[in-house]
């Protein structure tokens, strides 16, 4: 290793990462040459050409110790390590493409941001954010099935301790699963949505005309609520037109209450956020 | 006001306790209040559906005020009045000249929806608005 690689890979980010075993690109030439060198036969190389596949080859090659430290953060929190190592590899990929060597900083400095974020939004299209440990998500499931069951007992939603005694769990338990249900993310939700949709067939008809009538900025908010999904828009309506509560609109809409809370949260947000530009 | 809301200040005649937090008016802080907002709704035995409504409540009203006055160097304030079977959530925010929310929009009939009662005031240039939630029936 010549010194100029070495400081291109800082030594703290090798630390541990000896063990990946992938096989080195069929590249001819470039072993022996420093990353600075390759980086800038890349940018001279015209794109897509198999010289150009070589020396990216080559420098993804040699960062992959990079992407294995800084997996290692995202160790234990529910998947593989192989998979987040592969969804970084693609960040480092990225970072090779668009790094710019004569800006003169170091590549492990421009392309640790970038190998994070792949791994975070990885971790946030799987459903869970970051950071949500496997005890709560359990908990999550059991409190949200609880909920269910007593709406379905009660006719009326749950309160924190028939929740807790419900699902054998202390108040506070109760309390930081919900709280961490709003942490869950977009894309899952989305997913349990397109299957909840099959089930779901409102009865309570809407009429959207009539609901906004009384609505001094009607006329922003009709065009935001024709941007949401067809389930986000049926949620919104039911809650603040129909007047129904969210238990009462999860039962309808077949999806749990706590999603249903999410989901509102989400939407006034956007919804927010659109009139607030509008103006 | 009008609205029942505005004589709780006055002090109801079940109230319990008070909790007050002084937060920077900054929207990074509001998850504390949220977490604050379920915590105590939930010592009044009120129900999941309508703890999640007052901590949207809560998001839409700090919203409106942050609207106008969004800044770490001032505070933003919000005092949980808890009574038997109410809470009243006051949150207000000093912003350079802040106008009355409108009682027309969308964004008040949501707070209405999930509050139940809603006031707004402004004095000098103090903007606040609260929020009177009353627990549904007796579990």
């Amino acid at each position: 290793m010549t010194p100029r690689e070495g400081a291109a890979l800082r030594p703290q980010n090798v630390h541990g990462a000896r063990r990946a075993h992938i096989p080195r690109p069929a590249s001819g030439g470039e072993s022996t040459a420093s990353a600075h060198e390759l980086f800038d036969r890349l940018a001279a190389a015209d794109r897509g050409t198999p010289v150009w596949q070589a020396l990216r080859d080559e420098l993804v090659h040699r960062h992959l110790p990079l992407v294995h430290f800084l997996v290692r953060r995202f160790r234990g929190r529910g998947e593989p390590l192989d998979d987040l190592v592969q969804v970084a590899t693609i960040g480092l990929i990225k970072a090779v493409d668009r790094f710019d060597p004569q800006r003169g900083i170091e590549f492990s400095t421009y392309a640790t941001p970038t190998v994070v974020g792949e791994v975070k939004r990885h971790f946030r299209d799987r459903g869970w954010a970051i950071k949500v440990p496997r005890r709560l998500q359990e908990n999550m499931l059991v409190v949200s099935r609880a909920s269910a069951e007593l709406f379905g007992l009660l006719s009326r939603a749950p309160t924190i301790a028939e929740l807790a005694k419900k699902a054998a769990l202390t108040e506070e338990d109760v309390l930081e699963a919900i709280e961490s249900s709003h942490a869950y993310t977009t894309v899952s939700l989305d997913a349990e949505l397109d299957d909840a949709a099959a089930a779901a067939n409102p009865r309570h008809g809407v009429d959207t005309q009539a609901a906004l009538e009384s609505i001094e900025d009607r006329e922003s908010l009709r065009p935001l609520l024709g941007k949401l999904d067809e389930r986000e828009r049926q949620i919104i309506l039911l809650r603040f037109f129909a007047n129904m509560t969210q238990s009462e609109i999860a039962a309808e809409v077949g999806v749990s209450q706590m999603h249903i809370s999410r989901l509102l949260g989400r939407t006034l947000a956007r919804l927010r956020e659109g009139l607030g530009n509008g103006e | 006001m009008s609205t029942p809301a505005s004589t709780s200040a006055n002090g109801h005649p079940a109230h319990l306790d008070t909790v007050v937090l002084t937060l920077p008016a900054s929207s990074a802080y509001l998850s504390v209040l949220r977490t604050a907002t379920a915590g105590l709704a939930a010592r009044l035995q009120f129900t999941l559906d309508e703890i999640e409504d007052l901590r949207i409540a809560v998001d839409e009203a700090c919203a409106m005020l942050l609207a106008d006055g969004e800044s770490e160097e001032h505070d933003l304030t919000c005092r949980f009045e808890l009574a038997t079977d109410l809470i009243t959530v006051t949150v207000s925010v000093s912003a350079g000249s802040p106008s009355l929310p409108s009682r027309d929009t969308f964004a008040w009939q949501v707070l209405t929806a999930l509050a139940g009662a809603v006031d707004a005031s402004v004095v000098d240039d103090q903007l606040t608005i609260q929020l009177t939630k009353r627990r549904g029936r007796a579990p």
